[in-house]
């Protein structure tokens, strides 16, 4: 036996390893991307045969999952909840088709949200997919909960979800495991046009015999403890109890606990859908009033049938958007409780005072910034430079912290920098007005999605600059290898895709390369850009502005140190840290002038480029 | 046995994951259940950070505001940042100068908490010893000294001592000993 204090997103791939999954796709998004590193770290010191792929996109990862499955193997892709949105086309086909091999799919929410667009649910998007979810309570949880998932996959031939929110897949625990072996199920795709490729009259039959499974698995999910199950005593009835599931089970199991407060019933539903209706009927009935703590939307609320009874969002008991953190869980209990004439678990403030006294301090407000070096700073600068009166279109990755700089205008989706960039041209051009627009795209979300919006824009002649910001990386998720690099997630080579090729395949054919750390260089190449964007004859130009990034290539990302300096001359303009945010340069509260401070200064130089009073110089 | 909680918090950059891991190894090497919650994503990047550890038979990674044991953070902003975890009576120990610390505007909320603040100027100290980036291990240190919770400062020193790699290992537990003596000296004086 092994023991590890294991990250909830290495306990999903320890449970993945011990189920044979024996094929894992996946896009990396927060809370989700540590989950195929794990799986490639315990297959390599197991030597197991697991084949395991960053995919393009999360839909890619799905299909490329699905025809494994068919296949007859065991077979997972993974990927945060609005990754889920991307692959949701072939995500809703599924369950109708149904698989041979077992399929999870692993979909991570993000209640908060601390690192996405939304707060939605997997678990509402597992119903209307109609396909069988799970919903962990803990790390260790999650990890059994694979197995079986795997396993109910296989039984009922229907793909099953597992829901980790982020505070399982952020979190650690102690976990023992034992030998990893691999799965050697060999694939054996069987033709069957009917049901693999089924027309909408056999999409009725599926579906017919999807709801009879969904019966069975509900009649399965009444009983299938620990992960759905109640404490009440039989023949007894209760004034008030609690229906809840996920995370916030374990809050609410620990706040029992401590306040040792038996009198309360606990329905736990780990696997909420197909919803266990004998189960939930059960407690309802010995219920006189039941609260449903859940996270982050109204599934179980929506499925308990008997409203009156019912407290959560609904009722206005439970905060409708938000993360349910234990301190928040406890005021709702504590008001349940008063509403329902029982005593609360404490008087505690939950803190409420100190947090109040804490907003009064002015504390530092420390929003995320591009990191010291980071070449995106120095594109988004010179853009700017260039062009300061346009529209700034941009995406989803580290780039979205060009916000700070003034060149982030739009933020919508995956893929959006470019296809918002057309709809701005078609919404000014139809009044005659030839707006600038700048898009900005980093070089994995333009192979996520950025293609089609660019082939759209260029087939109906929208016109605009789209710089790709090609730091030869995944950064903002953790270092994910770029596929013109060609590294693959498990050391081997794969075959590096060109920007340039892809980008001219597209029809683009202006296209310029650049490195921006140049910065003087790439204010002429946008303004010369843009004069291509603005000539009749011309069309949309492409920048991409190349330079690794200073974090995953911190050997050789910067090949010529500078050390620099500031002078007597500068005159605490604050341009290099309010505007430029480097945050290597600081202000001197007592010199009132700016200063670089060493530990964070990775000598790029570009400060040297940008002080607008040429008060950096080299050492 | 009771669950003993620890926040500890400080800025992108300043390795917390790595003093969580310090703390958690020795938990886990004395044979108790140890649960954690930590910051990944966008909040990383030279945002405020923050990491929970639980050593006991916790369910839920997350510490509940008003019940941590104790805080241990690397920056005093981060400390005052977080103050609404620690319970009554809990314990706090920030990277800071002694003399400015605490700020007066908490001193009445600590005082009526009965939260004792200790600091000690761990990124100045660490720096001096010559590696500026062990404020982690030093702030670890610190607290050992004052024989408070489940680990021994014993067992702290031996995790340092079987995590860093040969080239650090003499210098991480040159501070590890300068700061717990530091430490040792100032819980004498109390």
């Amino acid at each position: 036996m092994k023991e590890e204090f294991l990250l909830g997103n290495g306990a999903i791939a320890l449970g993945l390893m011990e189920a044979g999954c024996q094929i894992l796709t996946s896009y990396p998004g927060t809370p989700s991307s540590e989950i195929l590193p794990e799986v490639v770290r315990f297959s390599k010191a197991a030597n197991l045969n697991t084949s395991i792929e960053w995919s393009v996109n999360e839909k890619v990862a799905f299909d490329n999952a699905f025809a494994a499955a068919i296949s007859g193997k065991r077979a997972a892709c993974c990927m945060k909840m609005v990754g889920l949105n991307v692959a949701a086309d072939s995500f809703m086909s599924s369950a109708y088709i149904g698989n041979i091999g077992g399929l999870v799919i692993i979909s991570c929410d993000d209640p908060g949200p601390h690192s996405s667009q939304t707060e939605q649910d997997s678990r509402l998007m597992a119903r209307l997919g109609k396909i069988p979810v799970f919903d962990p309570s803990s790390p260790e949880e999650a990890r059994e909960m694979i197995k079986t998932a795997f396993d109910l996959s296989e039984e009922f031939q229907v793909p099953v979800m597992v829901r980790p929110a982020i505070r399982i897949c952020h979190a650690r625990q102690n976990i023992q495991y034992g030998i990893l072996e691999s799965n050697l199920t060999k694939a054996d795709f069987k033709k069957e046009p009917t049901r693999w490729a089924s027309t909408p009259k056999f999409r009725f039959i599926q579906h017919k015999a999807l709801n009879e499974k969904h019966l069975k698995i509900s009649e399965k999910f009444n009983t299938l403890t620990p992960y759905n199950m109640h404490n009440l005593k039989s023949k007894t009835s209760y004034p008030f109890g609690v229906v809840t599931g996920g995370i916030p089970s374990s809050v609410v199991q620990d706040l029992f606990e401590e306040y040792e407060r038996i009198d309360i019933p606990i329905l736990k539903l780990g696997a909420p859908y197909p919803f266990p209706e004998k189960l939930a009927d059960e407690f309802m009935d010995a219920c006189d009033k039941v609260l449903v703590i859940e996270e982050t939307d109204t599934v179980i609320e929506y499925m308990l049938r008997d409203k009156r009874k019912t407290l959560g969002r609904l009722s206005g008991h439970v905060p409708m958007e938000g993360e349910l953190v234990p301190e928040k869980i406890e005021i709702v209990l504590n008001k349940a409780l008063g509403d329902c004439g029982l005593a609360p678990l404490s008087d505690s403030d939950n803190g409420l005072e100190a947090f109040d006294l804490v907003g009064g301090l002015e504390l530092p407000i420390r929003k995320p910034t591009l990191c010291p070096g980071c070449p995106h700073r120095a594109s988004f600068y010179s853009i700017r430079k260039a062009l300061p009166k346009a529209i700034f279109p941009s995406d989803i990755g580290c780039y979205t912290l060009g916000s700070n700089l003034g060149v982030v205008d739009t933020v919508l989706d995956m893929g959006a920098g470019i296809t918002m960039a057309s709809g701005f041209w078609n919404a000014y051009i139809q009044d005659d007005v030839k707006k600038p627009i700048v898009a900005t795209m980093g070089d994995s979300t333009f192979f996520h999605s950025g293609t089609t919006g660019l082939i759209n824009a260029v087939y109906n002649d929208s016109r605009f600059l789209l710089v790709i910001l090609d730091n030869h990386i995944t950064a903002m998720t953790g270092m994910q290898p770029s596929i013109t690099q060609g590294d693959r997630v498990d050391g081997r080579k794969g075959n590096p895709i060109s920007l340039e090729t892809i980008v001219k395949g597209c029809g683009v054919d202006y296209i310029k390369v650049l490195d921006p750390y140049d910065t003087k260089n790439m204010i002429q190449e946008v303004k010369d850009a843009y004069a291509h964007v603005n000539d009749p004859d011309g069309g949309i130009a492409v920048i991409i502005s190349r330079h690794p990034c200073v974090i995953g290539f911190k050997e050789t990302a910067i090949p010529e140190k500078i050390e620099v300096l500031v002078t007597e001359d500068c005159d605490d303009c604050g341009f290099c840290h309010l505007r430029f945010e480097c945050p290597a340069m600081v202000r001197n509260e007592e010199t009132e002038k700016t200063e670089i401070n060493p530990v964070l200064c990775v000598q790029c130089g570009v400060c040297l480029q940008i002080c607008p009073k040429d008060a950096v110089e080299k050492v | 046995m009771k669950t003993i909680n620890f926040v500890l918090s400080g800025l992108g950059g300043q390795g917390i994951l790595f003093m969580t891991k310090i703390l958690a190894m020795t938990a886990q090497n004395k044979g108790f259940n140890i649960l954690g919650a930590e910051t990944h994503g966008m909040a990383q990047r030279g945002g405020s950070v923050v990491s929970h550890l639980r050593i006991g038979d916790a369910r839920s990674s997350l510490i509940r505001a008003g019940a941590a044991d104790f805080l241990i953070s690397l920056d005093e902003s981060e400390a005052y940042r977080y103050l609404p975890y620690l319970k009554k009576g809990g314990m706090l120990f920030a990277n800071a100068g002694a003399r400015a610390f605490p700020d007066s505007k908490v001193v009445e909320y600590l005082d009526q908490m009965q939260i004792k603040p200790r600091a000690m100027e761990a990124g100045k100290t660490a720096m001096e010893l010559g590696s500026p980036k062990s404020t982690n291990l030093a702030m670890v240190a610190f607290y050992s000294a004052f024989g408070v919770g489940p680990l021994d400062a014993d067992d702290l020193r031996a995790t340092v001592d079987s995590i860093s790699p040969g080239p650090f290992k003499k210098m991480n537990l040159k501070i590890f000993d300068t700061c717990h003596e530091f430490g040792r000296k100032m819980n004498l004086e109390d």
